[in-house]
């Protein structure tokens, strides 16, 4: 589903170069949920915001769906629009919006008729818990609510890739577990391919597989035991 | 309709800010749309008074108005009752009214002073009557008989240095237009001023059957046509002219100086006016988006993430702009309506303009042409503004926007 060679990325401050990934390559199976490892600093969220297309300034190739990714901004743009959902620490709500409008923005952005965006809002809406709180802005709901809101936003035009980056770091571990939990059964109802950042054992526990970056090199970490239990 | 409910949304998030560039649109407005209205009340006020004053049309010898005289009445006219008989005719000609221009010196017995006269019928004070302000006496009665004293009357400034009351007797001489010197004596009927001082120091109005004995004339200097209706003089002016090539048509606005100048005038320093204003709200919304993309960068490189384009992030704060550009041009024209509405109540009276002895009052003229351009000019003056705030304000990277704190 992705896949990616050899991906080189250094950041430039000032005179100071720093090498945020060293050639890093990887497959990730459709459908799977990837728990990406690492401590801070080890290029987690470079390496997601290449896979995501939100940063086209990398070396290597980057394949999506078999084909490989294009350079032209408005193709990524396109891309994303229709393929990939976004989950954030910081939930990255729209304030002005209730969490109804929220999830129905991305639906909005794909010209898709009234009827059937609210019915998928309002699907979705059901699924994370938070019927009751359609009409509520996210200033009014928890941190682990408008954490759902996000993860139904993410998934209601029903991508084939999402990219979470730390969506529990911000969360204590009661509400981590149902964010991770609600994540990996929706996405699999879905069908989408999942890829979190995280340094988080809560969450790596909850993954098909895990892969670990330190210092810009990415090490696979197979844990036999929880993909019997999870598998 | 989607996407114009969410810019509400966010018009509405700084409600604070928001409304202080809405009031300062409205201001705008209401400055531009008083200033213009003032003018334009001026315009027709000065418009209707220059066609009172000389007519809508005035109907003269072709070298009437160019070339100098060498005798009195050389450049008359003296075959138009063709004309007149044709334009009287016609429903939308108020009046017809020959003219004598007249100069010569008028006596009191003792003490003699320079006059500017106009020989009219008696009916041009029916058709000029509220324009001429009479103090004293009454306009001329135009009752003409051999044995009765012909009638003047003077303005107010002429009539003082002649020591003149109502009643009184005065002398006018004249040069004939074969060369004479002649004199006639008259009662003077009734004095009023123009308002112009200077005018006022040598004009006199008597019977135009006087002014032809007195200089010897069957001709007449201009024919003046008036029309019910201001608007139509233009229209008017061409079929006059056809009634006969041998004489020249003029229309009011060539001779009306005054009025040509007012509107220079006041076009160049309303033109300013508005200018400033544009440049006001420009400066006002682009400094308002400027700050509210800053505010919203992680948010617009959350929504450019999710796979916005640039075009719509922008197209989506040039609609904030637009809704507020919109929401002041119409606080603007209700407050200008109000404002218009007020000095019609309040009747405020204005000092007298340059060159005038007499204040006016101070009216707009509210115009809804007026109003509805200004509104478009001002909504998409607030929305290039946010087009330049936004272009700037959206160029980070995706990556960027999404660490921004
Ligand atoms: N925009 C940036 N400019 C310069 N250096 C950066 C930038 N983003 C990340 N880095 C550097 O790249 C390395 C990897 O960062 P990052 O991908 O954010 O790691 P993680 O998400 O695992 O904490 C770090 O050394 C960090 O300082
Ligand atoms: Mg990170």
């Amino acid at each position: 589903m992705l896949r990616f060679a050899n991906l080189t990325k250094s950041y430039l401050t000032g005179t100071t170069e720093v090498q945020a990934l060293k050639g890093v390559s990887a497959h990730i199976e459709q459908g799977s949920t990837v728990a990406l490892c690492g401590p801070s600093g080890s290029g987690k969220s470079t390496l997601l915001n290449i896979c995501g297309l939100l940063d086209p300034d990398y070396q290597g190739e980057l394949y999506l769906g078999g084909e490989l990714v294009p350079a032209n901004a408005q193709a990524l743009t396109s891309i994303r629009r229709e393929k990939i959902g976004f989950i954030f620490q910081r939930y990255n709500l729209i304030p002005v919006m209730s969490a109804f409008e929220n999830i129905e923005y991305p639906l909005l952005m794909l010209g898709i008729s009234k009827a059937e965006r609210y019915e998928r809002v309002a699907r979705m809406i059901d699924a994370v818990g938070l019927g009751k709180f359609a009409k509520q802005r996210p200033d009014r709901l928890s941190g682990g609510q408008q954490q759902r809101v996000a993860i139904a936003r993410a998934l209601v035009k029903e991508p084939r890739l999402v990219i979470a980056d730390e969506p529990t770091a911000n969360l204590d571990t009661p509400t981590a577990h149902l964010v991770i939990d609600l994540m990996r059964d929706l996405g699999r109802e879905v069908g989408s391919t999942f890829i979190i950042a995280t340094h988080d054992h809560r969450m790596t526990d909850r993954c098909d597989r895990v892969i670990e970056l330190s210092d810009g090199h990415l090490t696979e970490q197979t844990k036999p035991a929880l993909q019997l239990a999870w598998g | 309709m989607r996407w114009v409910h969410f810019a509400f949304l966010n018009v509405l998030r700084n409600g604070r800010r928001s409304f202080f560039t809405i009031l300062v649109t409205a201001i705008a407005m209401t400055a531009i749309l008083v200033s213009s209205g003032f003018a334009l009340f001026t315009y027709h006020s000065l418009a209707e008074k220059a066609a009172r004053d000389e007519g809508n049309l005035t109907i003269t010898h072709p070298r009437f108005f160019t070339d100098e005289e060498d005798v009195p009445m050389q450049y008359g006219l003296s075959n138009f009752e063709h004309i007149r008989d044709e334009l009287l005719v016609d429903d939308e000609v108020k009046a017809v009214l020959p003219r004598i221009n007249l100069s010569g010196l008028v006596s009191n017995g003792e003490k003699t002073a320079i006059f500017l006269g106009l020989g009219v019928e008696a009916s041009e004070f029916q058709v000029k009557g509220p324009f001429l302000n009479m103090l004293a006496g009454s306009p001329l009665s135009g009752v003409t008989s051999d044995d009765a004293v012909p009638e003047v009357v003077l303005a107010q400034g002429l009539a003082q240095s002649m020591k003149a009351k109502v009643g009184d007797n005065i002398t006018l001489m004249a040069t004939t237009t074969d060369g004479a010197l002649n004199a006639f004596d008259f009662v003077v009927k009734g004095i009023y001023t123009t308002g112009v001082p200077d005018l006022d120091k040598r004009q006199l109005y008597i019977d135009l059957a006087s002014a032809k004995s007195l200089i010897n004339t069957e001709k007449v200097s201009s024919v003046a046509v008036y029309l019910f209706d201001l608007d139509k003089t233009t229209e008017k002016l061409a079929s006059v002219a056809a009634l006969d090539n041998t004489v020249a048509v003029t229309p009011w606005w060539q001779r009306a100086f005054y009025f040509q100048s007012v509107q220079a005038l006041y076009n160049r320093i309303f033109g300013l006016l508005g200018v400033m204003m544009v440049l006001l709200v420009f400066f006002s919304i682009s400094n308002t988006m400027s700050m509210t993309v800053t505010e919203r960068t992680r948010e617009i490189g959350t929504i450019a993430a999710m796979g916005c384009y640039r075009g719509e992030i922008i197209r989506n704060f040039l609609m904030e702009a637009g809704i507020i550009g919109i929401a002041g041009a119409i606080a603007g024209v209700v407050i200008a309506g109000i404002v218009t509405w007020a000095l019609l109540v309040l009747g405020l009276e204005m000092p007298p303009p340059p060159g005038s002895s007499q204040g006016y009052p101070l009216t707009i003229e509210f115009s809804w042409p007026l109003a509805l351009i200004t509104s478009a000019i001002l909504t998409l003056v607030c929305v290039l503004a946010a087009l330049k705030a936004t272009w700037q304000g959206c160029n980070k990277t995706i990556t960027d926007a999404l660490s921004y704190v």
